[in-house]
C-alpha cells in the first residue's frame, strides 16, 4: 500500500522543550491511522506541524509520491489536499453555519472570488455535507449559537467540504453524545470506503479498536510503537507508557 | 435664521470625512488585529499627490485625483508588504506592529514636509466654480456634497463587497480566525494585502477631499487619524457599518457640542465620548463582546 504522507526525522521545539523528536512515520493511503499517546506526548503538535500551524525545526515531510518539503505553510495545506479539525473547536464564529462550509469551497484567488457567486454545485454540496452531520436545518444560524456537539459536527462538515484527500481529526469524539459519536464514526468509515486517508487522534481505546487500521503511539515526542491495533495495544511498552496497566 | 440646519449639514460633512478614514482603519484592523497608525498619513499622501499632479504638473483635476488615490493606495500596500507583513511573519505582537506603524507615519510625514514644505497649502484653485449651495437655510459647497456622496458610496461598495461576494467571505473569515482561514486554503497574506489596498484607497480619498475642502499640510494625517480611530472604536472595531455610525455620531456630537461651548473644545468632546464608550460599552455600537 502506498503512503499518503511520510515524515522523516521530524523535529519541533518550543524553546528548550523538544515536542517532536526525530519522528519518522508513514501514513498509508485509504486507511484510518490512529495516533495515541499520553497527554503532552506531541500528538496535536504533530498535526500542527503537518498543517503549518507550527513551523517545523528539522526533518522532512513527504506528501504523496513526490512532494518532499522542509516546511509547510498553513495556506498550502489546502492545495496539498489536507484538511483538519481542532481539539479546541475553531469555527468562523461570526459567520453562519452555511458560510462556514461555503468558505471551504471559495475560489482561492481573491480577484476570482470577487466575482464568484455561490450557486448550484456549491449549494448542493453544502446541503449534502450539512445534512450528513444533521445541521442543515441550522444553516442560517451563526456558528457561535450552536451547542458544543453541533460545533464539533460543523467543524467536521467544513473539513469534509474541502474534498481533501486526507483529513486529520484531533479528538473529534471528545464531549459528544452517543448518537453524535455514531454519526462521526460513520463519517470516518465512509471516508475510508471512499479511499480517503484519515488520521485520528483519540483517547478512547474502544473507538480506536473499532475504527483504526493502524496505530501510531507517541511518547515524549518520539515514536513508541506502530502497527495493527491488536499488536500495538498488547505491546508491553505501550501498556506501560500509555495504558498504565 | 435658525442655525440648526447648518449644524446638521456640518455634522454630516464632518461625519463623512471621519467615516472615510474610520472604515479603512476598521477594515484593516479586522484582518490584522493591530492599530495601523500609518493609516492617517495616507490621507496626507493622497492630498499631496493631488497637489503634485494637479498644481505642480498641471494635470486635469480628475487625473490628479485618480493619481492621488493611486499613490496613497500604493504607499499603504507597500507598507503592508515591506513592514507589517514581515513583522507578522516573525510573530511580532500587535504592540510591535503599532510602534512600527507609528514610525512609518512619522517618517512619511517628515518626507512630505521635506518635499513640499510645512506650510498650509490649498488644493481649491485646481477646481473650477466651487460656489456654495444653500439647502434649507444651510450652506454647503460642491466639494462637501462630493465628500458626503463619496463616503456613502464608499460604504455601500465596501459593504456589498464584504456581504455579497466570495472575496468578502474570505475577508470575514480571515478577520474571524486567520489561522483557520489558512487551513481552509485562504492565502491570508494576499487577502490582507488586498484589504490594505481598499483601506488605503479610502484614506487617500479622505485626504484629497479634505484638501479640496480646507487645505493640506504634512501634519493633516494626525487629526484625521485620531477622529477616524475614535469613530472606529465607538462604532465597534472591525465593523465597517459600525465605523460609519461611529463617524456620524462623532460628527454630530462635535458640531452640536460646539453650539453650546467654544469650538476649542471640539476635540475634548470627541475624546470624552471615546472615554465614555470605553467605560460603558468598550466593544462599541456594533462590535463584538
Amino acid at each position: 500500500m502506498t503512503n499518503a504522507l511520510e515524515t522523516k526525522q521530524l523535529v519541533k521545539k518550543f524553546g528548550g522543550v523538544v515536542a517532536i523528536d526525530r519522528f519518522s512515520v508513514q501514513i498509508r493511503k485509504g486507511e484510518i491511522t490512529g495516533i495515541i499517546g499520553p497527554n503532552g506526548s506531541g500528538k496535536t503538535t504533530f498535526i500542527n506541524v503537518l498543517t503549518g500551524i507550527s513551523a517545523m525545526d528539522g526533518g522532512r515531510v513527504v506528501i504523496g509520491d513526490q512532494q518532499e518539503k522542509g516546511g509547510i505553510k498553513a495556506w498550502e495545506v489546502f492545495e496539498l489536499g489536507i484538511a483538519r479539525t481542532f481539539q479546541n473547536i475553531r469555527l468562523f464564529e461570526q459567520m453562519s453555519v452555511q458560510d462556514n462550509v461555503l468558505i471551504a469551497m471559495t475560489k482561492r484567488s481573491p480577484l476570482a472570488a470577487l466575482f464568484e457567486r455561490h450557486r448550484d454545485i456549491h449549494e448542493t454540496l453544502v446541503k449534502e455535507v450539512l445534512t450528513r452531520v444533521g445541521l442543515y436545518d441550522k444553516r442560517r444560524a451563526l456558528a457561535k449559537e450552536l451547542s458544543y456537539g453541533q460545533r464539533k459536527l460543523l467543524e467536521i462538515a467544513r473539513a469534509l467540504a474541502t474534498s481533501a484527500d486526507m483529513i486529520l481529526f484531533d479528538e473529534p469524539f471528545a464531549g459528544l453524545f452517543p448518537e453524535m459519536v455514531r454519526v462521526v464514526s460513520d463519517i470516518l468509515k465512509e471516508l475510508r470506503a471512499g479511499e480517503k486517508t484519515v488520521v485520528l487522534i483519540e483517547h478512547d481505546m474502544a473507538i480506536i479498536r473499532e475504527l483504526c487500521d493502524r496505530i501510531i503511539v507517541m511518547d515524549a515526542g518520539q515514536l513508541l510503537a506502530e502497527g495493527m491495533p491488536k499488536q500495538v495495544l498488547t505491546n508491553p511498552a505501550v501498556i506501560e507508557a500509555y495504558l498504565g496497566v | 435664521m435658525s442655525i440648526v440646519p447648518q449644524i446638521i449639514i456640518n455634522s454630516i460633512i464632518a461625519g463623512s470625512l471621519y467615516a472615510l478614514v474610520a472604515m479603512g482603519f476598521s477594515l484593516i484592523y479586522s484582518v490584522t488585529k493591530f492599530f495601523n497608525l500609518a493609516h492617517g498619513v495616507l490621507a496626507a499622501v493622497g492630498g499631496y499627490g493631488v497637489f503634485f499632479f494637479g498644481r505642480m504638473l498641471g494635470l486635469p483635476v480628475m487625473v490628479a485625483v485618480a493619481l492621488g488615490i493611486l499613490i496613497a493606495t500604493l504607499v499603504g500596500w507597500l507598507l503592508e508588504r515591506c513592514v507589517f507583513s514581515p513583522l507578522r511573519s516573525r510573530k511580532s505582537s500587535a504592540l510591535v506592529l503599532l510602534v512600527a506603524s507609528l514610525g512609518a507615519f512619522t517618517a512619511i510625514q517628515a518626507l512630505i514636509a521635506l518635499l513640499f514644505g510645512s506650510q498650509f497649502l490649498t488644493l481649491a484653485p485646481i477646481l473650477e466654480g466651487g460656489s456654495p449651495f444653500t439647502v434649507a437655510g444651510a450652506t454647503i459647497t460642491d466639494v462637501q456634497i462630493v465628500l458626503v456622496g463619496t463616503a456613502l458610496a464608499a460604504f455601500v461598495c465596501v459593504w456589498l463587497i464584504l456581504k455579497k461576494t466570495s472575496f468578502g467571505k474570505v475577508v470575514r473569515a480571515t478577520a474571524d480566525d486567520e489561522e483557520v482561514a489558512k487551513i481552509v486554503g485562504i492565502n491570508t497574506h494576499k487577502v490582507i494585502g488586498k484589504t490594505f489596498v481598499i483601506g488605503s484607497m479610502l484614506a487617500g480619498m479622505a485626504g484629497i477631499l479634505s484638501g479640496f475642502d480646507t487645505g493640506i499640510e504634512p501634519i493633516m494625517g494626525l487629526p484625521l487619524l485620531l477622529k477616524g480611530v475614535i469613530a472606529a472604536i465607538i462604532g465597534g472595531m472591525g465593523s465597517v457599518p459600525g465605523a460609519l455610525l461611529g463617524a456620524y455620531l462623532l460628527g454630530f456630537s462635535e458640531n452640536v457640542g460646539v453650539w453650546f461651548i467654544p469650538g476649542e473644545w471640539k476635540d475634548a468632546i470627541s475624546f470624552s465620548i471615546l472615554i465614555l464608550f470605553l467605560l460603558l460599552r468598550p466593544f462599541g455600537i456594533l462590535g463584538r463582546k
